[in-house]
């Protein structure tokens, strides 16, 4: 059993929560003494909007993919909605329900191929999609009414009793909207929020991670469905009409404005936003036929100058000083599970167009042992790294971890399974603190990363302490405790090496592959960077060291594996295979060893 | 068979002109590896810049075709320092989103100065119909197909043949190998932009006579120049030719033969199964995921 201190976490969402409460208490206080009843239908309508936004940030803002279904989300909601009201007269709870599933259900048919779409296809296909629900509405005239659309939709009613127009309207779907922002506060917040935004900045850093990018994608392109379909129904039962202009363009690109021009990570900016194009239109009557001028240049300058939206902007410009960590009473931390397995490849074979990078290679790595990979330049050994970190898939060979085949797993699937893979230039997101990273890390092999993780309560309160906790051990042993909450981007290369090492710890690995580690560090960091090898070796861990520098690997390593064109050319102990002449021929030419 | 006969010679000047608003599209994705969302916002504003010359000047529509493709390569270059060049180390959707912005701003700008009115611009050849048997090609459809050849075919020898050519083609395959080769890549791409915005503008120019041209006229042509990029395959210039000819067959047959609807739907579900079972179009090998 240790004991560690963890530090306070950054709070990075306080300012958020802080916008939030003015901006609804403002809003409360203007409903309930100013505003008139167009003022109160102004704002119902608001509510919806900002409902539509808060779920296209799931998609949009977290899992950063442009979606342009959005509106068609809305569009299906609000006419399930509309139909299941006027044709059926079901009552509010079963057809909002209703309303939210039907979307839901869509994007789950079309999310699983189109998700594997890079950006523009991805975009493109849902724009497709949008395409294809409005020629259905428009020509599925007997149940949408086509072009005119459906009206006499009824109000929300509740216990069979229909929620007065005005303020008790207002407050309803207000309610509800809180309702979606709470939800989304809490499945965005905690650590799942910060795996986004690993997702977005950077997909192998993710996947280094043990990251499931797939799933990730999936859960936010739902949920952004859920909520357009439930902003469609209460904009329905608002205006009590429905028309095909909510499946258009138009909508689709308001409610991309109201995302980018408020802030597409950030609750508040999804309230400014929504507001802001809500009433803008509203305080721009003077500028007449110029005011969409203005709302498309507003949109414009926005994603140039502020990419984090308003919300963000007065985010950093009333940044708090960092506080100093706050010493909380030390966890218990149970000794991590070690999973000591031993790495198998035999007749890996990798070809690329006519250039065979590796040639029919052998390797073992047994638990707790230290291998060195050395060869000339082009000689393979990065492609190797990258073909046991799942990042390029093998065209024939055997890869095992104990007695579990590696190939065509997918590198986070392959970070999970235990190869935990540093990077030559240290792969790490610029924003997020080494306490997150690693903290982060140590969620994803024990699965409590996630929306439902969130929503379960995994990444939050005690248990996000004791990951924390945990992390923050992590840190210690490589000896950047003092460092934990630094951004990655300001970590100097003397330091990026030991959190890459954490990282490479937190997953509870069987084999840890570094890759050209010591590059760029000076002796006394070669030399700790050695002694954090042997210790890792020595809990059972095996290591693979990919390197060039003989003087640091030739007393570490307890074997070294020589690769020449993508061959294994010699492998056995460091003092005989230095003396190979293979070896050397390969080192310094053919040409000398024949002459 | 006359008419299948007639329908598919109209089908090919409509594609013709979406071949010129797909070139366009391709130039600028291979150049920034960025979409240009704006592309059938620039094909509208060809319209108007055709259709405002006209009123102000009285030439004919083959001189007035050279200042409106001129006016609009301007524009490609304001479009590339206002939505490209300030988001060029962000990710590709924040040009995504800065082009669709732009687009707003040119249709309301356009809205704003000339009024929802339809215009039309003046014929670029306003002789007698071509006749052929029972077959007729009209001197614009004729002239849509003549001058979008003789566009495509420059275009080809300018990238194939020429120096800048070359230059264009580094910076599109690898921007800072073209960098370290002395290629002025910021130029390049700026040059990729007011070509596909000139490319956008012959476009508009040439269907704005047959086609009214509305502010918000934009919208379907860039699906459709879309669509036709994903046939050919994307970053293929050929393939966007044949794509976009294929779209427009495709549309005039089906619109005359069921609707016009049925044609945008049957389309709409074309793509998306292109997309879903062969990402890498119909024709031509993958370019490789721009992610």
């Amino acid at each position: 059993m240790t004991t560690a201190e963890p530090p306070a976490a950054p709070r990075r969402g306080f300012g958020d929560a802080a916008l939030c409460g003015l901006l609804i208490a403002g809003l409360a206080l203007y409903a309930a003494t100013l505003a008139s009843p167009y003022g109160l239908r102004v704002l119902t309508l608001a509510g919806c909007q900002v409902l539509l936004v808060l779920g296209y940030q799931f998609i949009f803002g977290h899992a950063g993919l442009l979606s342009l279904a959005q509106g068609a989300f809305f569009g299906l909601g609000a006419y399930a909605t509309a139909i299941l009201g006027t044709r059926y007269h079901w009552d509010f709870a079963a057809s909002f329900s209703v309303s939210v599933l039907v979307p839901l259900a869509v994007a789950a048919a079309v999310a699983v191929p189109a998700l594997r779409l890079a950006s523009h296809y991805f975009a493109l296909a849902t724009l497709g999609l949008a395409q294809v629900a409005l020629l259905l509405v428009l020509n599925a005239g007997e149940w949408t009414g086509g072009a005119i659309g459906l009206t006499g939709v009824p109000g929300i009613a509740v216990l069979g009793e229909t929620v007065p127009r005005g303020l008790p309207l207002a407050a309803t779907v207000w309610s509800l909207v809180a309702v979606g922002a709470c939800l989304s506060w809490r499945l965005t917040h905690g650590l799942t929020g910060a795996a986004y935004a690993v997702l977005r900045s950077d997909a192998i850093a993710a996947a280094a991670l043990g990251l499931r990018a797939g799933w990730l994608r999936f859960s936010a392109f739902l949920l952004s469905a859920g909520y357009a379909g439930a902003a469609g129904a209460l904009q329905a039962h608002t205006l009590g009409v429905v028309s095909s202009e909510t499946l258009e363009f138009s909508l689709m690109v308001t409610c991309l404005a109201m995302t980018v021009i408020g802030g597409s990570t950030r609750i508040a900016g999804a309230l400014l936003g929504a507001l802001l194009l809500t009433y803008l239109p509203e305080w721009l009557r003077f500028l007449e036929g110029y005011a969409p001028l203005a709302y498309g240049a507003a949109l414009l300058a926005t994603i140039i100058a502020a990419p984090e939206g308003i919300a963000g902007a007065i985010e950093h410009a009333v940044r708090r000083r960092a506080r100093p960590p706050t010493p909380q009473r030390p966890l218990a931390l149970a000794p991590r599970r070690s999973r000591p397995a031993a790495l198998e490849v035999r007749g890996l074979v990798k070809r690329f167009g006519g250039i065979v990078a590796l040639d029919r290679v052998d390797l073992a790595v047994e638990p707790g042992e230290i291998v060195g990979l050395i060869g000339p330049n082009g000689s393979g050994k990065t492609t190797l790294a990258n073909l046991l970190g799942g990042f390029v898939e093998p065209d024939e060979g055997v890869m095992r971890l104990g007695s579990r085949g590696l190939r065509g797993l997918g590198a986070d699937r392959i970070a999970r399974e235990g190869i935990s893979r540093g990077f030559q230039t240290p792969v790490l997101p610029p924003r997020l603190s080494g306490l997150e990273l690693v903290a982060l890390a140590r969620t994803t092999t024990a699965g409590r990363i996630g929306f439902l993780a969130s929503l379960r309560g995994a990444d939050a309160g005690y248990r996000r302490r004791h990951l924390e906790a945990e992390a923050l051990e992590l840190l210690g042993g490589v000896g950047l405790a003092g460092e934990a909450l630094r951004p990655c981007a300001s970590l100097p290369p003397s330091l990026a090496w030991r959190l890459e090492l954490a990282r490479a710890l937190a997953l509870d690995p069987g084999l840890v592959v570094l890759d050209e580690p010591a590059a760029g560090l000076g002796a006394r960091e070669q030399a700790e960077l050695a002694q954090r090898i042997r210790e890792i070796a020595a809990r059972g861990i095996g290591v693979l060291v990919i390197e060039h520098n003989m003087p640091f690997l030739l007393p570490t390593a307890h074997r070294l594996v020589v690769l020449d064109r993508g061959r294994v050319i010699s492998k056995g102990k460091p003092k005989d295979v230095v003396q190979d002449p293979r070896v050397i021929a390969a080192y310094l030419g053919r040409e000398r060893f024949s002459a | 068979m006359v008419t299948i006969l007639q329908l598919g010679l109209n089908g090919l000047a409509l594609g013709a002109a979406y071949a010129l608003v797909a070139l366009g599209f391709v130039l600028v994705l291979n150049a920034t590896g960025a979409v240009n969302f704006a592309q059938g916002d620039l094909v509208m504003a060809g319209g108007y810049a055709a259709a405002i010359l006209a009123s102000a000047l009285p030439l004919p529509g083959l001189a007035l075709l050279p200042m409106a493709v001129g006016a609009m390569a301007l524009l490609g270059l304001a479009v590339a320092a206002l939505a490209y060049f300030p988001l060029m180390r962000r990710p590709p959707t924040a040009v995504f989103v800065s082009t669709i912005a732009l687009g707003l701003v040119l249709q309301n700008a356009t809205l704003a100065l000339f009024g929802p009115e339809p215009r039309t611009a003046p014929p670029i050849w306003a002789g007698e119909p071509l006749r052929w048997g029972s077959l007729a090609l009209s001197g614009q459809a004729l002239a849509i197909i003549a001058v979008a050849t003789l566009l495509v075919a420059t275009q080809g020898w300018l990238l194939a043949c020429t120096r800048l050519g070359r230059n264009l083609r580094a910076t599109a395959q690898d921007r800072e190998m073209a960098a370290a080769l002395g290629i002025r890549v910021n130029a390049m791409i700026a040059l990729s932009f007011a070509l596909a915005a000139a490319l956008a503008g012959a476009a508009g120019a040439l269907l704005a006579n047959q086609f009214f041209v509305t502010p918000s006229s934009g919208g379907a042509l860039i699906l459709k120049a879309y669509i036709a990029v994903v046939i050919g395959g994307w970053g293929s210039l050929r393939g966007a030719v044949l794509g976009a000819l294929l779209v427009g067959l495709f549309e005039t047959v089906v619109a005359a033969a069921v609707s016009y609807t049925a044609a945008s739907a049957l389309l709409y579900a074309a793509l998306l199964a292109i997309l879903l079972l062969r990402p890498q179009g119909l024709f031509g090998e993958a370019a490789g995921r721009r992610a």
